[in-house]
């Protein structure tokens, strides 16, 4: 995905003046053959600074990405994300890496697990948590025209693709359709363990990339009898409360339970200890389905 | 220019009267500033290309409001709406609510990393136009400050011009008292910055600190004091936060009138 997502920017570039990135002391090798052009800066490890001076290029005309790991784009600066970008109405594109717990066993410092929590208290901000590479072009595509400001959330790369066609990101997408009465919605990368997941259930999945859309969930909800949101963020706060704050169904949400982390291990011991991986997704819903 | 700074002063002594806001302390000793800004420097025939003023001490904005009101930017009926219900001007500034109105602050520690950036984007467009900020002194102990104190230099910002009303109180005590505040100027010295130490009400020295060429970012450490103008509000901390009631606005107005008289 961030690859994806960064030469997507760069392609940009090339015909939009207007468009800046700054990327805050992150991306190794990512930005090698941008660094030197005129619509990039590192500014160094400075978060605060990074955001308002981004609020500063967009009020004078500038389309700005900020491109960061995402504890440093939305809890480090969140202050100056809400006064400077939100509150101003500037149209900026903040890009997170590392969505959920990709980097463990970097340590809690480096997930983010609360950010979709933190970014949906921000009214205007739009939020857009990608399954994979196709979803993060679409999402960025998007945010670039929009004239509000956006907030990304990827994993890193290296992520399989799941789409073969066109996909509308303001939509749910299904990437499995079936008769059953269920429905599981998931979103970011932790869609990879959705084919574990039909191996003890058979339902419907889909993928959702953006979780500030205005698309009308009561009405899509309406054909399907149990309703399950899998994320990897705190099971309070997420795209599941969120959800359960716009419809009337009864919503059963798989995430991270709201604790600070100090296990240590790789992306799936974490899966595994919070009980999010396929495995244990796909035994619990069987059971509320079966009763 | 002494008149100009009277008129603006009365009118600042006006609707923190008539809303009964806070600040008028900051606000009084930063007058001055802003008064050489709008009436001396900045140009702002040209909208479009405009110079541009950002407020980061966003708490004085009453000083804004009443400098852009004498200069014919902001009505009466806005100014007057001030702070009060269903009003048009917040304590501390909202972008949307006037054209001259750069950015939305209040919290401190913003307003120079975004001068910054908008310094950077006219620079890039080879633009002549210049960024002015005004912060406070208890603000400059921000560290966002001290983020963007690292890159307008780097930056080759000398389109950049910065303002320490340095009147010596914040909210509680004097800034010595509270943290290892002086030699402020010798700090942003060590950062490449072009420093300037001034008397923050002599209008001819401001002018010609703005004036000096230089290829660095500019900063103006003004020496300054709260509540300049009102004899007893001079230096006196519980000026931050007193309320500006019907007898001391008054009493105050007199004193201004009487000042202006003299000159």
């Amino acid at each position: 995905m961030r690859n994806s997502v960064a030469n997507e920017i760069k392609k940009i570039a090339k015909v939009d003046e207007t468009l800046f990135v700054i990327a805050g002391d992150a991306g190794l090798g990512v930005w090698d053959d941008f660094k030197d052009s005129k619509q990039f800066i590192n500014p160094g490890v400075n978060e605060q600074l990074d955001i308002g001076f981004g609020a500063g290029l967009s009020l004078m005309g500038h389309k700005v990405i900020y491109y960061n790991i995402a504890p440093f784009v939305i809890m480090r600066p969140y202050e100056f994300v809400r006064n400077d970008i939100c509150y101003q109405e500037l149209p900026m594109i903040l890009i997170g890496t590392g969505s959920g717990i990709t980097y463990a066993p970097a340590g809690v410092t480096h997930y983010v697990v609360e950010d979709i929590a933190l970014a949906s208290t921000m009214p205007n901000l739009d939020i857009f948590s990608p399954a994979d590479p196709v979803e993060a072009i679409e999402c960025f595509k998007y945010a670039y025209k929009s004239q509000k400001p956006s907030y990304i959330r990827i994993a890193k790369n290296g992520e399989e693709i799941i789409h073969k066609d066109d996909i509308d990101i303001t939509k749910p997408i299904f990437i499995n359709k079936t008769n059953s009465k269920h429905i599981l919605i998931v979103h970011g990368s932790i869609v990879d363990e959705v084919s574990k997941i039909l191996d003890f259930v058979d339902l419907n999945i889909v993928t959702m990339p953006m979780l500030t859309s205005e698309f009308d969930w009561s009405s899509f909800l309406e054909d399907f009898d149990k309703i399950f949101v899998l994320e990897e963020h705190f099971i309070n706060g997420g795209f599941g409360s969120m959800l359960r704050d716009k419809v009337d169904n009864k919503i059963y949400k798989f995430g991270i339970k709201n604790e600070y982390i100090h296990k240590i291990g790789n992306r799936d011991y974490l899966r595994e200890h919070y009980g999010i991986d396929g495995h244990t997704i796909g035994e619990k819903i069987k059971d509320i389905i079966n009763g | 220019m002494k008149q100009i700074a009277t008129n603006i002063r009365k009118n600042i002594l006006h609707i923190a009267n008539l809303s009964g806001s806070p600040h008028i302390g900051s606000a009084l000793s930063c007058t001055d500033i802003l008064t050489t800004l709008y009436f001396k420097i900045l140009n702002l025939d040209d909208y479009e290309n405009r110079d541009l003023f950002i407020l980061s001490k966003a708490h004085s904005a009453m000083t804004l409001y009443a400098t852009l009101h004498e200069k014919g930017l902001l009505s009466k009926d806005d100014l007057e709406g001030y702070y009060q219900n269903g009003g048009t001007l917040p304590a501390h500034t909202d972008r949307l609510t006037n054209p001259y109105i750069e950015i939305s602050a209040g919290s401190l520690g913003h307003g120079l990393p975004i001068a910054s950036g908008m310094a950077h984007a006219l620079k890039l467009k080879g633009s002549e136009r210049k960024v002015y900020v005004l912060m406070g002194d208890g603000e400059s102990q921000e560290g966002s400050v001290w983020e963007a104190a690292m890159l307008a230099p780097k930056l080759e910002l000398n389109n950049l011009t910065v303002f320490i009303d340095r009147n010596n109180l914040q909210g509680y005590a004097r800034a010595d008292e509270i943290l290892s505040y002086e030699p402020i100027d010798k700090k942003f010295e060590a950062f490449n910055w072009e420093v300037f130490r001034i008397d923050g009400h002599d209008y001819k020295a401001i002018l010609d600190a703005v004036n000096t060429k230089t290829n660095k970012p500019k900063m103006i450490i003004c020496d300054t004091t709260k509540g300049k103008g009102v004899s007893f509000m001079e230096d006196e901390l519980i000026w931050h936060y007193y309320i500006v009631t019907d007898e001391i606005k008054q009493k105050a107005i007199l004193e201004l009138e009487g000042s202006s008289d003299e000159k």
